[in-house]
Order: structure tokens, then C-alpha cells, then sequence
């Protein structure tokens, strides 16, 4: 869910800029980190990024019976770590802004803090909360995947939200609209993309345990979808 | 894709991409700058025009391309003309058209649709690879760079690899059923992931026998005439801000 171009007021647009940039400042500085220690991250995370917008072409069927596509952050955020999600979800979204006309250039910042920012923080924050208490590991996935996706979107309803407020209600009933709007379509989406993240995950577990260590992912069983 | 594609063979594919990358910024700016719908329009007016006439793009496939981020745009302008009220007499949430709001509702359409017109004048003119040395030249840092570069040029052998698995998935009714269609769809992201594993270890063999140092090096297209365009560019622009600002 992308605000497209020129939506956004020109202050909201900046101040949203200026909120993500330090968090693709940090994300640049572990990738470098990363990859003077291991060289061979560097074209991963390249190949990474384009995985992602490979991924946000893919038909995913819902459960209402529409389609939509993956966003990926969970998946990237659990396979790449949450930090490296923010200049690769950036490059990935102004791709899609250019190669697409699917979001802006002016709106970039606002939608690196929903999309790259809050989904990948919140699917890892999650997962490891979901790990710590000892829920099942498809569980753990399904929730990180799903809430991911989740927050993503009221992430994006909170930003249109704020920047039009309703001329009675304000701040809390504009919310209300916009993520009653997009509840219909969003809330199935986010329960087919953590069932489709838990396919995944099963896949890799079973046919490719050994690429996944080499990886350093750390996935011990198989998870049941 | 469709972009790519016009951004290869439209009839300023020479001139300089700071002069492309500078037209857009000022349609930006104007759109920003823009006092009311109409003017906002007519920046929308100039940089389709610039586009289609001047740059030669088919006015169809410039539909084509602009159509999604419209209906995008018309879904967003009904979302903000719906207003909610909880305090309704009958104790419900009453929903009510923000007639009130039209004028401010107008102003904005009307900016993200000029605002989106300079987009499209960049992404149909400008292929990504000279958008990302016009990076490279206003120092972003290289290590966004290169996930840029290793991004575009990976991207299409992914999309080839996912339209054959898809193929051979289809062939094998994979797709029948919603269930079917999301464990293929589970299958397809998990083989692709170990793909992208794959080729980035391949890519880096490469590079290691070619002895890289690291940052991805590329060499850069020279465009004819590139201080006069550019100055062509500025100065188009310029008048277009100015016109933005000064009509009411």
C-alpha cells in the first residue's frame, strides 16, 4: 500500500523524509559493516533487493477471493535482518516509483517509513518475542509475516491520517476512515501473506536446510502451515 | 515493462539526464507551487505535452503507463471525500459526503496528478542505469549505488526465472485451486530464494576472478551537447515554477 506521487503536503513529504533517512543512514552502515566482514554479502544484498521487487509482482491469492501481491517485509526482514530492510526497501520502492509509477519520488520518505521501516522493526521485533515465549515456529512466522503486514498498513493510514485531518473529527476519525477503508482489503491480505511466508519457510526447511545455514538463518524445524 | 521500454527509444534518449532529472525536479516543484487546480492542471498539461510531443512517446502507451497510478488516484480522491461521524443521532457511525472539503479535495488531485506527470517525464525518457550515474554525480553513497545497479541488473534475470517456474507450474495445474495456488506460489518465493543466494555467490566468484576491490565501477555514457540542454532544461523549468507561482 504506497501513498503515490504528489499526495502528501510538501511538509509532511519532507518531514517524513527526514524521519526515514536516519534509519537508511543506520541500515547503510551495518550493510558496510556486514560486508567488510563477509565481501560476498555485498551482491547478496543486490540480488536481495531485486527479489523484492520481483516479489511485489507476483499474483498472491487472498482469502476473499481477490489477489494482491506480497510485500516481503517479513520474509526479507527474518532472512536479511530488519536494518538492512531500510536502503533495501528503499531502492525497491524507488524502483517501483520509476520502473512502475507505483508510489513517487515525493512521497519515498512516508513510504520508507511504513514499508522498510515499521513492517521489517515489527516482523523481527515479533518473531523474536514469539521465539522467546516459546510459540511453535510456524506460529512465530505466521505472526511476524501477518502483523508485519498488518502494521504496515496502519503505518500508511496514520500518515494519510495526519495529513488530512477530518474537518469534525480530526486526527482519530480521518484514521478511522482510512483504515476502515483499507481494512477490507488489507486484512485478508495480511493473514494470506503470513500463511504464504509459512509456506515458505516449510519449503526452504525441507529442500534446502544446508543454502539456509550457509545463509545464517537460523531455522532448526520443519513448520507446519 | 512498458517504461523501460519508451525510456530506451524515445527521441531524447541522447540528451543528458541531468537535463531530464532538472526539467522533472522544476515540474515537481511547480506542481507544489501551483495556487489553485487549474494551474496545477496546466503543469500537467506541459509536462504531458513535453513527454508525448516533445520526447515522442505514443500518447497510448502513455495511457497505458499513467493508467494504474490514476485509478490509484481516483480511489485515494473518494477516500478523502467520505467523512465519518461517530456523534450521529442514532448512536451509529454515519457516513457523509465532505462536500465542504471539494475545493481542498481538488487542489490535491490535481497537485499528485501535475506531481505524477513529472514523474512519468523522468521514468519515459531517462533508462534507470543513467538515472543512477545522475546519482552517482549528486553523491549519494556508493553502497546504495551498487545495491541499485546489482538490483536493475538482476531484476530481469529473476523475472525470467519466475515467468518459467511459473509455466512449468501451470503445465501441472498448480494453479487450479486457491490452496494449489498457494503452496506453488510458496514453492516459487522458496526456490527463488535460494536463487538469489546462488547467483549473488556466482556474481561474487565473477567479480573475485576479475580482480574487484569491492565498489562496482561502471563506465559513463558522454552526452552531446550536454551544457546547452541542460541550460534548455533549467530554463523551462524555470519559466514553468515561475507561471506555477504567478497564476492565482
Amino acid at each position: 500500500m504506497h501513498i503515490m506521487e504528489g499526495f502528501l503536503p510538501i511538509r509532511h513529504a519532507i518531514g517524513w523524509s527526514a524521519v526515514s533517512a536516519p534509519f537508511v543512514a543506520y541500515g547503510l552502515y551495518t550493510i558496510n559493516k556486514r560486508v567488510k566482514e563477509y565481501p560476498e554479502q555485498r551482491m547478496l544484498l543486490g540480488v536481495a533487493a531485486a527479489f523484492t521487487f520481483v516479489l511485489s509482482a507476483l499474483k498472491m491469492p487472498s482469502v476473499t477471493g481477490s489477489c494482491s501481491h506480497p510485500t516481503g517485509t517479513g520474509l526479507g526482514a527474518i532472512m536479511f535482518g530488519p536494518a538492512a530492510m531500510a536502503p533495501i526497501g528503499m531502492v525497491v520502492l524507488l524502483f517501483q516509483a520509476i520502473l512502475l509509477a507505483h508510489g513517487g519520488l515525493t512521497t519515498l520518505g512516508a513510504n520508507i517509513f511504513s514499508m522498510a521501516i515499521v513492517g521489517p522493526f515489527a516482523a523481527a521485533a515479533i518473531y523474536r518475542t514469539a521465539q522467546a515465549v516459546r510459540l511453535p515456529f510456524g506460529v512465530a512466522i505466521f505472526l511476524a509475516a501477518s502483523l508485519a503486514n498488518l502494521l504496515t498498513y496502519v503505518t500508511t493510514s496514520a500518515q494519510l491520517a495526519f495529513a488530512f485531518p477530518d474537518p469534525s473529527g480530526g486526527f482519530a476519525v480521518s484514521f478511522a476512515k482510512f483504515a476502515g477503508v483499507f481494512a477490507i482489503t488489507q486484512i485478508p491480505l495480511a493473514i494470506s501473506e503470513g500463511l504464504l511466508t509459512v509456506v515458505v519457510m516449510n519449503a526452504l526447511v525441507r529442500f534446502n536446510a544446508r543454502e539456509l545455514q550457509e545463509m545464517k538463518v537460523t531455522v532448526v524445524q520443519e513448520v507446519q502451515a | 515493462m512498458l517504461t523501460e521500454q519508451s525510456a530506451y527509444t524515445n527521441r531524447w534518449r541522447r540528451v543528458s539526464p541531468f537535463a531530464k532529472g532538472c526539467f522533472s525536479l522544476c515540474g515537481m516543484i511547480a506542481s507544489f507551487a501551483a495556487g489553485s487546480p487549474r494551474t496545477a492542471l496546466l503543469v500537467a498539461l506541459i509536462m504531458t505535452t513535453t513527454t508525448t510531443v516533445g520526447a515522442g512517446i505514443p500518447p497510448l502507451r502513455y495511457l497505458r503507463v499513467a493508467s494504474p497510478a490514476l485509478l490509484f488516484l481516483a480511489a485515494s480522491g473518494v477516500s478523502l471525500f467520505i467523512s465519518l461521524d461517530f456523534g450521529s443521532s442514532t448512536g451509529g457511525i454515519s457516513i457523509h459526503p465532505a462536500l465542504g472539503e471539494l475545493p481542498h479535495i481538488a487542489m490535491v488531485c490535481c497537485r499528485s496528478l501535475a506531481s505524477l506527470t513529472s514523474l512519468l517525464f523522468l521514468a519515459l525518457t531517462t533508462p534507470l542505469p543513467d538515472i543512477i550515474s545522475l546519482l552517482r554525480r549528486c553523491k549519494f553513497p556508493d553502497t546504495l549505488l551498487d545495491l541499485m545497479f546489482l538490483c536493475y541488473r538482476t531484476l530481469f534475470v529473476l523475472s525470467e526465472a519466475v515467468h518459467e517456474t511459473i509455466i512449468a507450474q501451470s503445465s501441472r495445474l498448480g494453479y487450479a485451486t486457491v490452496t494449489l495456488s498457494l503452496r506453488s506460489l510458496g514453492g516459487l518465493i522458496a526456490n527463488l530464494t535460494i536463487q538469489v543466494w546462488q547467483r549473488s555467490q556466482a556474481l561474487h566468484l565473477a567479480a573475485m576472478a576479475r580482480n574487484s576491490d569491492g565498489a562496482l565501477k561502471f563506465l559513463e555514457n558522454s552526452y552531446p551537447h550536454s551544457a546547452k540542454s541542460i541550460s534548455i532544461a533549467a530554463t523551462a523549468g524555470v519559466l514553468t515554477i515561475t507561471m506555477a507561482v504567478m497564476l492565482p
